[in-house]
């Protein structure tokens, strides 16, 4: 589905070193509109340097990033913000004692003009705000309901639909299903899939072969900040992603014993 | 709780007729309602005529209660904020001080001596969140570092400059001032002389003031703080910049995530605290026309309690102005209040103590029916 | 919110009785006193036990007000609300005239009677048509000091001062000074409240000046710890020592003679009095045509039985 457009974000041979610590060794990957593109990875694989460099965060060492086709040096994370490379953190960016509108809007907030006074326009945000989370199935009791009420998925949900409606083109989801059950984590690849399915770029991170296979159009595995190759939707068992990802054969022998359930 | 967005249209309706009842309950100014709304029974009932409620004793919590609402509208946005400032107290003794070491000492125009302690105070709030921004230590650590800094200079410079430490005469060279009734003056002397005249309020009965009211004006200090809590309401709940304190102090990494300028919030937010405690200082010193080295003391923690009795969460990130002058008046009331019902005046701590933990207890409860924590 | 309310009803439940027995109900007549001193200063015990034996003993209503830090400018809302809940009297002290002039002005045109007590003097007394003046002049007090220490030889000395925001301290050690005729300079020393700040700074202060011939204190408050210090560093018995007003550990020094004489101003009648004064003034139009000075009294090692007995209550 891929090949016949032009990758959204290409990143060639990113090597990103921390003093004397090597985090990635030249990787190259590149991501299309309106695919899922997942990036596994053991804890320490280097997938978090990974999508902090894509985001802006870190500066890559050795390596160019093309976005859209041109080359990009961002300064900071607010450069990819503005050009559209949106990030939901592991750690979210939602803050649970203010309400689910006043967070949608958090650095972006609407405003009005009341004679001299600009105000934030609540009415505005409150009816995006319901309209977008029920785009998204899920149905607020209030736009002032606060975030902490939320289920951990329907946060994600809520920071997705926040990352989409100012204009993401590149999403990037950072572990969005490690600390979820499992019926929380089918609602937050439902709106990846709605995400992906407007055209926008998906990025997401997982160490969960499952959740990857799920979703994802395309597969690649980052293990001590390399590269093991991007795969195909089809072309990949989760057995295969499962050894790319522990770079040997330790796990194949431990699956064994444990039955295949990791 | 999640169950409220699977659930179908039938089981929503029973969520949201509890979620009524709840949403009033998560207001942050509840706790400071019920309380105004107790206490003054309260005093009604036992106090009604022992003066509490003439002109004169209204006047008397009124404006005690306005110089708790002045420090506690700062202390309230830098607590949402997610910062404390212990230096408030230190910061109105060194604010009047300045005032009166330009003013009387240096012979500087009232006025000016005025702007320059604005700036100088607003500049040291700048200082204090900046230090807190760049260390990254707990803001109360190096409030408390000015405590004592402030404190010092206010003791060390009159006694170098003057040899005491209460500098005087400030009423005389304030006189005829542009910028001084602004803090020290009385508006609407005319209606309180009216009610005087018309025997709605007692007048003095000898002296040179016979025949004028007890009360001959509101003072200035009622209108800074009815001012500053419109002001500190607008800017924290119809702004975006309302926003971005929620958000510095409910989680400051996310909110930097977002693009908030978390760092910038911070430090305005000790500079307007800062700016809250030089309006208390200045309304004192033109009133009393003279700045003690003694002014202030605790006056920071009496700031916190309000904004706590308020309904803000001393962890940050959630209360309310309104909530906090509330806190302010239910302080200013019982303080004052306790006097004209006759209990010993040493119990006021006592009271003080059982008001303050009653409300960290209620915020407490709140929190966890807003975060959903069991 | 039940909570809260429940907190409060509490709370009220608590006060009345409480309300009940600690105001003595009596002829009508009500006295408040109204202080500038901070709760932590002991000193003022004997003002409280003044007054509530005047209560006592003339059948009248007092109270004892003062502001917890000794913030004076809250001292000032004090007395404006001790005016509004209408007594018959108020008996103020007056530590910083810019301040409390007006409020205590304004009672008194408001038909309070007032009595000035302690820290004032007799002008500012006349001056804000107050009934009187009961006290001891405190510059005087402490120029009567440094000329008798004169006598004594000295010619340096250390001021503890406890107490430095409030003037009339610095106007002891000025007096004292003035009496000496030497200049005070930076012989008068900020101890704050702290016992152990007071002892370690007087200790500090005499090892760097160990010539010092003479200790200055100004009340229990910095006298106990000094006395401590001198223990410590060898100098009780040596060094000349002085000090403003009485208590227990003063009384005992005095008696084993390390403390060369105390200065009584006698507080308990600047309490007792004004309320004595007042009642009879309010009930039979009799007053005193003058002010009363209730100090300066030196108290030696002669005659310390009477004293000794009520130090700290009475004396």
């Amino acid at each position: 589905m891929s090949s016949d457009k032009t990758p959204i974000i290409k990143m060639q041979n990113i090597e990103k070193h921390f003093g004397s610590v090597i985090a990635l060794a030249g990787v190259s990957v590149d991501v299309f509109p309106g695919e899922c593109h997942c990036l596994l990875g053991d804890n320490g694989a280097g997938k978090s340097t990974f999508i902090k460099t894509m985001s802006g965060v870190h500066k890559p060492t050795h390596g160019e990033i093309l976005f859209e086709g041109k080359e990009m040096h961002f300064a900071d994370p607010r450069d990819a913000i503005s050009a559209g490379i949106a990030t939901v953190h592991q750690h979210l960016a939602m803050i649970p004692l203010m309400s689910v509108s006043r967070n949608f809007f958090m650095g972006n907030e609407p405003v009005k003009s009341v004679g001299p006074l600009k105000l934030f326009d609540h009415d505005h945000a409150n009816t995006v705000t319901m309209d977008e989370m029920r785009k998204m199935g899920i149905n607020l009791r209030g736009p002032d309901q606060a975030v902490g009420t939320l289920s951990g998925g329907e946060r994600q949900t809520v920071a997705i639909a926040r990352a989409v409606y100012f204009g993401a083109k590149v999403l990037i989801l950072d572990e969005p299903t490690s600390a979820l059950g499992v019926r929380q984590t089918a609602n937050v690849l439902a709106t990846i899939d709605k995400v992906r399915k407007q055209g926008i770029a998906v990025v997401f991170i997982t160490h969960n072969v499952r959740h990857a296979m799920a979703v994802g159009d395309r597969f690649t595995v980052l293990n001590r900040g390399k590269t093991l190759g991007t795969a195909q939707r089809g072309e990949i068992t989760p057995e295969e992603l499962q050894d790319l990802m522990a770079g040997g054969q330790e796990l194949v022998q431990l699956e064994g014993s444990l039955g295949g359930t990791v | 709780m999640s169950e409220a967005a699977q659930s179908t249209p039938v089981a929503d309706e029973r969520i949201k007729e509890i979620s009524a009842l709840r949403k009033a309950l998560i207001r942050p100014e509840l706790g400071g309602i019920v309380g105004t709304i107790a206490v003054f029974t309260f005093f009604l009932l036992f106090a009604f005529d022992s003066g509490m409620f003439s002109a004169q004793g209204a006047m008397n919590w009124s404006v005690v209660s306005a110089q708790f609402m002045i420090i506690a509208v700062g202390a309230c946005l830098l607590m949402i904020a997610g910062e404390f400032d212990l230096s408030v107290g230190s910061m109105i003794g060194f604010a009047g001080m300045m005032i009166a070491i330009f003013a009387v000492t240096l012979g500087w125009p009232v006025w000016m001596a005025i702007i320059v302690t604005f700036v100088l105070c607003t500049a040291i709030g700048a200082v204090n969140g900046f230090i807190v921004i760049r260390t990254g230590l707990p803001s109360f650590i190096v409030t408390l570092a000015f405590l004592f800094i402030l404190r010092g200079f206010t003791i060390f410079l009159p006694q170098v400059i003057e040899r005491k430490t209460i500098i005087g005469g400030i009423k005389d060279v304030a006189e005829g001032d542009w910028l001084a009734p602004i803090f020290g003056g009385k508006i609407l002397g005319g209606l309180f002389q009216w009610m005087g005249d018309a025997g709605l309020i007692a007048t003095f009965t000898r002296g040179s003031r016979q025949g004028q009211p007890v009360v001959d004006g509101i003072p200035m200090l009622i209108i800074w703080a009815i001012v500053l809590i419109i002001f500190g309401h607008i800017l924290l709940t119809k702004t975006k910049f309302g926003n971005w304190i929620f958000a510095a102090g409910g989680d400051a990494e996310a909110a930097r995530n977002s693009g908030v300028p978390v760092n910038k919030v911070k430090v305005l937010m000790f500079m307007f605290t800062a700016f809250c405690a030089t309006v208390f200082a200045v309304c004192q010193v033109m009133e009393f026309g003279s700045a003690g080295a003694d002014r202030g003391l605790l006056k920071e923690f009496e700031a916190i309690i309000a904004v706590v009795i308020g309904g803000a969460l001393l962890t940050g990130g959630y209360g309310s102005v309104l909530g906090a002058a509330l806190g302010a008046l239910i302080f200013g009331v019982v303080q004052q209040g306790l006097f004209f019902a006759g209990v010993e005046s040493s119990l006021f701590r006592v009271f003080l103590g059982i008001i303050l933990l009653g409300a960290v207890i209620l915020n407490t409860y709140i929190r966890r029916i807003i975060t959903g924590e069991r | 919110m039940i909570s809260f309310v429940k907190t409060l009803a509490m709370a009220s439940v608590a006060a009345v009785p409480m309300a009940a027995a600690t105001t003595a109900v009596a002829e009508g007549e009500k006295y408040i006193l109204v202080s500038h001193a901070p709760d932590s200063d002991s000193w003022w015990n004997t003002i409280k036990n003044g007054i509530a034996l005047a209560g006592e003993q003339m059948n009248v209503e007092v109270e004892y007000r003062n502001p917890p830090t000794g913030d004076l400018a809250d001292m000032a809302r004090i007395i404006e609300q001790a005016a509004a809940s209408g007594p018959n009297g108020i008996i103020t002290t007056l530590a910083d005239p810019d301040i409390l002039s007006g409020p205590i002005q304004s009672a008194i045109d408001s038909g309070v009677d007032v009595i000035i007590m302690n820290t004032g003097s007799p002008d500012i007394a006349r001056e804000l048509g107050a009934l009187m003046y009961v006290g001891q002049p405190e510059y005087d007090a402490g120029y009567a000091a440094g000329l008798r220490a004169k006598g004594d030889g000295i010619g340096s000395f250390l001021c503890v001062n406890h107490y430095i925001v409030q003037p009339s301290s610095s106007e002891r050690c000025q007096g004292f000074a003035d009496g000496l005729g030497i200049d005070l300079g930076t012989q008068m020393i900020d101890a704050g409240q702290d016992p152990s700040e007071i002892k370690n700074r007087v200790l500090a202060y005499l090892s760097a000046n160990p010539d010092t011939d003479a200790v200055l204190t100004l009340g229990p408050v910095s006298a106990d710890p000094t006395l401590l210090a001198l223990e410590e560093n060898g100098m009780a018995g040596d060094i000349y020592f002085g000090t403003f007003d009485l208590g227990g550990e003063i009384v005992k020094g005095i008696k084993d003679g390390t403390i060369e004489w105390g200065i009584d101003q006698q507080p308990f009648l600047q309490a007792y009095l004004p309320v004595v004064v007042m009642t009879n003034y309010h009930r039979y139009g009799v007053l005193p045509g003058n002010n009363i000075n209730s100090g300066p009294g030196f108290v030696t090692a002669d005659g310390l039985t009477k004293i000794e007995e009520f130090a700290g209550e009475y004396r």
